[in-house]
């Protein structure tokens, strides 16, 4: 049975598209207000965590997906 | 009902007697309520970062996720894989607020930030959600032991309520840390054990993952259908009420990142339980409802069908257990870990009450009084937890009530902490509207669901049993931020002035107020030295100039000292000021008070690091 893009992509593209809203207005709050600032050796490596992670569960999604579907 | 030998008993109660034990060990270093309550802000990121998986993986997590895990499949995996959106707002906006700021509790910082009208509201907004947490945690246990013992599930409720009682009143938030490192460690172990038993059972991997259909095995459900578990509503529901409420207004959790030794420890603890620690424990929580279903498509004769779904984990670890032992710690480490959720949010409940309620009204009495009633109240949230359990049990799974719940109690607190930590233009009064008209409209969305909610469904179907269990996140969240915005928009903020350190953007100001001068922000190392107690000092320690060098420190810094041996987390430490020097080198002099609050052992070294 074919599965619907309702039911295999548009999640994962709603849940990046939304949840990534959410996370760059974050980051953009956080070097606006200079809560992080990446001069500091120590903040510029959370700032690399922070982009890690994004890109670590959408990493982790997008494999599960593609193993479900057998690709 | 499941038959259970005596064996089976004698190892649930050795293991209760263990790892409770092993907490209440800890309870010595309870001496004030600040111990009691924030274990004196002393442990490193990693027993930190363990023992928040015991209290979130904790209570309800392996039957309600296995139910979910047994009917929609992957998908289960969706609540814990969602946590990172907010993390940027967590690590760089909420933990150093809380923990420069030295707020008590949640309804301590509204005080600080709008004011004590705002307070009483949040404390009786915050109060409601905890013991609305502690009732689904009761209930688990309940609906975990009720195939084995047959009993009424308020029967067992009442049970599991005295241990927990007795336990986390005399033990306070040192023994819960500790209690809930162990049960970390023990619970990810029972729960791979399951996964390697079940994988078995089945006859191996590939049987395993062939039997499922690709629709099963997806990461995320689809995306509105059926009303009772789609993405969508999920998303709004604990993508975003439930983890935000989760990071910013659980109160537990909150104390247990007050309980590190630094803002760049909680940071780590967070951040490593978020990127490893939760795939691992989604997995863990989840995967005996995927052998459920692949056991009952491979061999249904060995399948009961007709099992309620809450009972989907007991009927699978008792069918892939070939040994009563291994069984009895399974569900012995499952009992127990509800211990770890409801101690830590008994203690919650004791530190809102002790703080925002009881002080401001019997004020000036010693710290021993205070510990007295810290100790009653966690008595009686406990039996309270255990009374609203009945209002729970009406929801047809765990899932359902905790999704229910966090839908409706959650957005009123976490729209006001976010625009108060966030947005300098967010004003009282629209605090207070954020509670009262909030929750006003959150009671009509709940009268007139299929006119209100449904401009926000995204296409989920109305159930009218349950309606809008899931999406009604959303409409909660957006009516509770509408009326915050347009009240703030016609009403008059703060002044910078009286804003100072307590908003993310000032945050400077924050360090500045926790230290009480400059931060020193150079980068400096870590010596390890011996020690000696030399009176006359105060509460300052002193440094020989090379060491003071090597940290890159200088006369009124502050310090934190620990003994040496890492695997302690920080047990046995202390923060401090640093004061004149001395010229005796690989030596720090510290006053006798200091070396008894951090329990420093004679002749052990010590590990020194500049804060700030």
């Amino acid at each position: 049975m074919e599965l619907s893009f309702a039911r295999t992509w548009l999640p994962y593209i709603y849940l990046y598209g939304v949840g990534g809203i959410i996370f760059l207005t974050g980051m953009f709050i956080i070097f606006k207000s200079k809560s992080i600032n990446i001069v500091r050796p120590r903040h510029k490596k959370w700032f690399g965590v922070l982009i890690f992670g994004f890109l670590w569960y959408m990493f982790l999604h997008g494999f599960s997906i593609l193993a479900a579907l057998n690709f | 009902m499941q038959q259970v030998s005596s064996t089976f008993w004698i190892i649930i109660f050795a293991y209760f007697t263990l790892i409770l034990g092993f907490g209440s060990y800890f309870a010595r270093y309870n001496k004030t309520t600040n111990d009691f309550f924030f274990s004196g802000r002393r442990f490193s990121w990693w027993l930190i970062a363990m023992s928040i998986v015991a209290t979130g993986v904790g209570s309800h997590s392996f039957l309600k996720y296995s139910a979910k895990a047994y009917e929609h499949g992957f998908s289960s995996t969706m609540t814990y894989m969602n946590d990172w959106f907010f993390i940027p707002f967590f690590l760089f906006g909420w933990l150093p607020i809380v923990y420069y700021t030295k707020v008590k509790s949640i309804p301590d910082y509204f005080e600080k930030r709008f004011g004590s009208g705002v307070r009483k509201l949040a404390t009786f907004a915050i109060l409601g959600y905890m013991i609305g947490y502690i009732a689904i945690g009761f209930l688990t246990m309940g609906k975990t032991l009720q195939p084995i013992l047959g009993w009424n599930i308020y029967t067992i409720v009442a049970v599991v309520a005295v241990i927990a009682g007795i336990y986390i009143t005399f033990g306070g938030q040192t023994a819960v840390i500790f209690t809930d490192l162990a049960q970390g460690f023990i619970l990810i172990f029972a729960g791979i054990l399951i996964f390697v038993l079940g994988i078995n059972y089945v006859g191996g991997f590939s049987i395993f993952w062939n039997s499922l259909s690709p629709e099963f095995k997806l990461p995320l459900a689809h995306f509105n259908e059926p009303s009772n578990f789609n993405f969508s509503g999920i998303f709004w529901q604990d993508g975003v009420a439930g983890s935000v409420g989760f990071l910013f207004m659980n109160q537990g959790l909150i104390m247990r990142f007050m309980a590190t030794k630094s803002v760049n420890e909680g940071r780590k603890a967070a951040a490593f339980n978020i990127l490893f620690l939760l795939p691992i424990s989604t997995i863990v929580v989840s995967n005996a409802g995927w052998v459920g279903k692949s056991i009952s498509i491979l061999t249904p004769e060995k399948w009961d069908a007709t099992v309620k779904l809450d009972h989907v984990f007991t009927q699978v670890a008792g069918l892939i257990t070939t040994s009563e032992v291994v069984f009895a710690f399974i569900i012995a480490a499952v009992a127990a870990a509800l211990m770890s959720t409801v101690d830590t949010l008994i203690n919650a409940v004791a530190a809102v009450v002790v703080n925002d309620v009881y002080k401001p009204i019997v004020k000036d009495r010693d710290d021993k009084h205070y510990l007295k009633v810290a100790m009653i109240v966690s008595a009686g949230a406990t039996a309270l937890g255990a009374i609203s359990v009945v209002f729970f049990n009406n929801f047809p799974t765990l899932y359902e009530a905790h999704g229910f719940f966090h839908s409706t109690m959650t957005p009123p607190l976490v729209v006001a902490i976010f625009l108060g930590i966030f947005w300098k233009r967010y004003t009282t009064e629209a605090a207070v509207a954020t509670f009262i008209g909030g929750a006003f409209l959150m009671w009509l969305g709940n009268k007139y669901p299929g006119i209100l909610i449904a401009p926000f469904d995204h296409g989920i179907e109305m159930d009218p049993e349950h309606p809008y269990s899931y999406i009604r996140a959303l409409y909660n969240t957006l009516v509770c931020l509408s009326v915050g915005v347009v009240v703030s928009l016609f009403t008059t903020p703060k002044t910078e002035e009286e804003m100072d350190g307590i908003t993310v953007w000032s945050l400077d100001r924050a360090r500045e107020k926790f230290k009480g001068s400059k931060p020193n922000d150079r980068e400096g190392k870590k010596p390890i030295t011996t020690w000696k107690i030399v009176e006359g000092q105060d509460e300052l320690v002193r440094f020989s100039q090379k060491e003071m060098d090597f940290m890159a420190a200088e006369v009124g810094d502050l310090v934190y000292i620990s003994d040496s041996r890492g695997w302690l987390g920080g047990l046995k430490s202390c923060h401090s000021v640093y004061g004149k020097v001395h010229d005796e080198e690989g030596m720090v002099y510290i006053s006798a008070e200091i070396a008894d609050s951090a329990m420093f052992v004679e002749g052990k070294t010590v590990k020194s690091e500049k804060e700030m």
